[in-house]
């Protein structure tokens, strides 16, 4: 009698948990995206992106002849949060993770991730400083802040622009591009007027508004998120400044149009290339937006890339066995994507720049080049 | 620009800054001169004081239009809404709790402060809300300084309703039982004061302000967000800390000061935007070594 409590009670907490109790006949994928917090909205367009993915995949008959399914981690971009998001994936028996948003929270996952030696793919996160972290089981497949960073200077030079002002939030992401940016401007033998650091959520910038115009620099770049940029491009154009103004992809947002109004008109962002500017996304923008019914994100189609990408990986070593994984994309050519072709340094980063540059027109980002 | 020009305009932006921080440290310095309580949910009635505000103005404003009378009225209403916001939250969350030790109604504190954050999250969905004001662009110039219209009648108004408490304060009824249950309750009490209803005009009055500035804040930089209570209400307390907490004078000046302290600070060599708060919060820590009361508060008599 005991027993068969015992038994009923560990099965109605496996079905309680949704533990797989006796065969597994599916594989388990995570998903760690911020899903609370500042960043949600970003979070869920990317989660939402790859359950579309893995629809698609199991229609066509799964992996390794088991269907996907999916579990998100949510990490609040909020770097302690995120390793209790990691921690909760690896100890579910993921066969691999798709996620990362923010940089700052992505870092302290991936020695967890190494670990629990699982395959992780990470769609968004950027900063340069994720390189050095990396086990050997992270594959960044957005270009990285150095990509970032060539295509930037790449178009100040072009608008025939001298001197500069960087503006960062002293968080992993900003930080790493503008002082990337300021290295590699100065080594050209260019001049950067101001090296400004602001509190995540200040509303005044009039201080160090006041410093910039000032010192009157050709061009002003925000390297860090939409919100405060928005503010900031307000407050600069307020105060009469006419230079141009950039901002890098972590303020690749419509939301900015709300909170800068008019001021955002021509303002120019570096940003990994969207399903609105992609013809060959039109298929996946059409198929997110009956299942959803909403747009894609930004970071929508890089998310549904890294999803086929896992997938891909999966079966071509045809086993879950991570060293094979791992080695498999570590090889990738996979061409099956609406972002362009990954493939990876010996960084395991992506293998190419995939930044373009944008305007801001009418209330919106249209394709500038 | 010269280096004078430069002065000029980084004073106006103390000044205007420094307003922000004074309408919400007074606050800050009321309640806990009445009730000794460092109510930590003040900054969160900034927020709501601006979400408030906008509400009114959406309504208000095919009437009135989204112009400087549109923000007055709408910035009176909000006053009075989060000010008995401010009644509601001390008789709820904080009444129970006068005769429990101080850290416990610390921690209530902070429970209604997450409580109003996560709430508005919740509302706005963490989204952003443009404020929807219109108060153009003019202004007038003097030299290489150009003082907008908005910023002169944003320090008048934060001007006039610090005199304003200031008078209330110092020459009504009113204002001298507010003084008299700050200096013992007990007493007041005995004295035939309706303790309880000093402490709740106390909280109307504090939170009006902070909804005051949250309104002008929404309409001046444009946008209102779920967290923007946070960073000022840190601030604030800070500027009520260094003006000499519970002291009404003392908050206004602490809050220019630590306004013009944070302007200053990211000009000068050395300092700059990256090591502007160092630089403030070590003023502020030089001020409680040199007088620990703060510059104009007093030091607590203990009575035998």
């Amino acid at each position: 009698m005991r027993n068969v409590i015992k038994t009923a009670a560990g099965l109605a907490l496996a079905i309680a948990f949704g533990m797989p109790a006796v065969a597994q006949d599916t594989l388990t994928i995570g998903i760690m995206v911020p899903t609370t917090g500042s960043e949600a909205t970003y979070g869920q367009d990317m989660a939402n992106a790859v359950n579309l993915a893995i629809d698609e995949i199991n229609k066509a008959g799964g992996v390794l002849g088991k269907q996907l399914t999916s579990t998100i981690g949510d990490d609040g971009c909020d770097a302690q949060l995120a390793v209790n998001a990691a921690s909760k994936l690896a100890a579910s028996g993921v066969v691999g993770v798709v996620g990362g948003y923010c940089s700052g929270a992505t870092i302290p996952t991936l020695k967890i991730y190494g670990d629990a030696k699982i395959p992780l793919i990470i769609p968004a996160a950027n900063s340069t400083k994720l390189i050095p972290e990396n086990p050997g089981n992270a594959f960044m497949i957005n270009s990285t802040g150095n990509d970032q960073v060539a295509k930037a200077i790449e178009y100040f030079n072009g608008k025939g622009i001298k001197s500069i002002a960087i503006i960062n939030q002293g968080d992993a992401y900003s930080q790493d591009l503008a002082d990337l940016t300021k290295k590699n401007w100065e080594a050209a033998g260019n001049k950067v007027t101001n090296f400004e650091v602001t509190n995540k959520g200040e509303q005044d910038y009039s201080a160090v508004v006041t410093a910039i115009t000032s010192a009157n620099p050709d061009a002003v770049f925000w390297t860090a998120y939409y919100a405060d940029g928005g503010l900031l491009i307000r407050q600069l154009r307020e105060r009469g400044y006419q230079g141009l103004i950039a901002v890098g992809d972590g303020s690749n947002s419509p939301e900015l149009f709300k909170i800068a109004g008019p001021a955002a008109e021509g303002v120019i962002a570096f940003s990994n290339p969207t399903a609105e500017f992609l013809p060959q996304a039109k298929a996946f923008a059409d198929a997110y937006q009956a299942k959803y019914n909403a747009a894609p994100g930004p970071y929508s189609t890089l998310s549904y890339d890294a999803m086929k990408l896992l997938a891909w990986a999966l079966t071509t070593a045809g086993t879950t066995d991570s060293a094979k994984v791992i080695e498999t994309l570590q090889g990738a050519n996979f061409t099956d994507t609406i972002s362009g072709p990954i493939s990876f340094t010996p960084e395991k980063t992506l293998a190419r720049s995939n930044f373009v540059v944008l305007e801001g027109k009418g209330g919106a980002w249209t394709l500038a080049q | 620009m010269s280096i004078f020009d430069i002065f000029t305009n980084q004073l106006l932006n103390g000044i205007v800054l420094g307003s922000f921080y004074a309408l919400v440290a007074l606050g800050y310095t009321m309640v806990f001169g009445v009730v000794k309580l460092l109510n930590f949910a003040h900054g969160e009635l900034y927020m709501v004081g601006g979400f408030a505000g906008f509400l009114v103005l959406s309504f208000l404003a095919p009437y009135i239009g989204p112009g400087w009378l549109g923000v007055a009225v709408s910035m009176l209403l909000a006053m009075v809404a989060v000010g008995f916001l401010g009644v509601v939250i001390e008789r709820v969350a904080y009444a129970p709790m006068l005769s429990a030790p101080r850290l416990s109604i610390l921690i209530t504190a902070l429970a209604v402060s997450l409580v109003l954050q996560n709430g508005m999250l919740t509302l706005t969905k963490g989204q952003y809300v443009p404020f929807g004001a219109a108060l153009g662009f003019g202004g007038v110039r003097l030299g290489n300084l150009f003082i907008s219209y908005n910023q002169m009648i944003l320090v008048g108004v934060a001007a006039a309703l610090m005199l304003g408490l200031e008078l209330f304060v110092s020459r009504t009824q009113y204002g001298r039982a507010m003084r008299a249950v700050a200096v013992d309750k007990d007493m007041a009490r005995l004295m035939g004061i309706n303790v309880n209803a000093v402490i709740a005009i106390t909280f109307f009055l504090g939170s009006a302000l902070a909804a005051a500035a949250g309104t002008m804040a929404g309409a001046y930089y444009g946008s209102l967000w779920y967290f923007m209570g946070f960073l000022i209400g840190l601030k604030a307390f800070t500027a009520a800390v260094i003006g000499g907490i519970g002291s009404i004078p003392g908050a206004m000046l602490g809050g220019l000061i630590l306004g013009l302290l944070e302007s200053f600070g990211t000009q000068l060599p050395g300092v700059g935007s990256e090591w502007k708060d160092v630089f403030s919060f070590s003023v502020l820590i030089l001020v409680l070594v040199l007088k620990p009361t703060g510059l104009l508060g007093k030091p607590e008599q203990e009575r035998m």
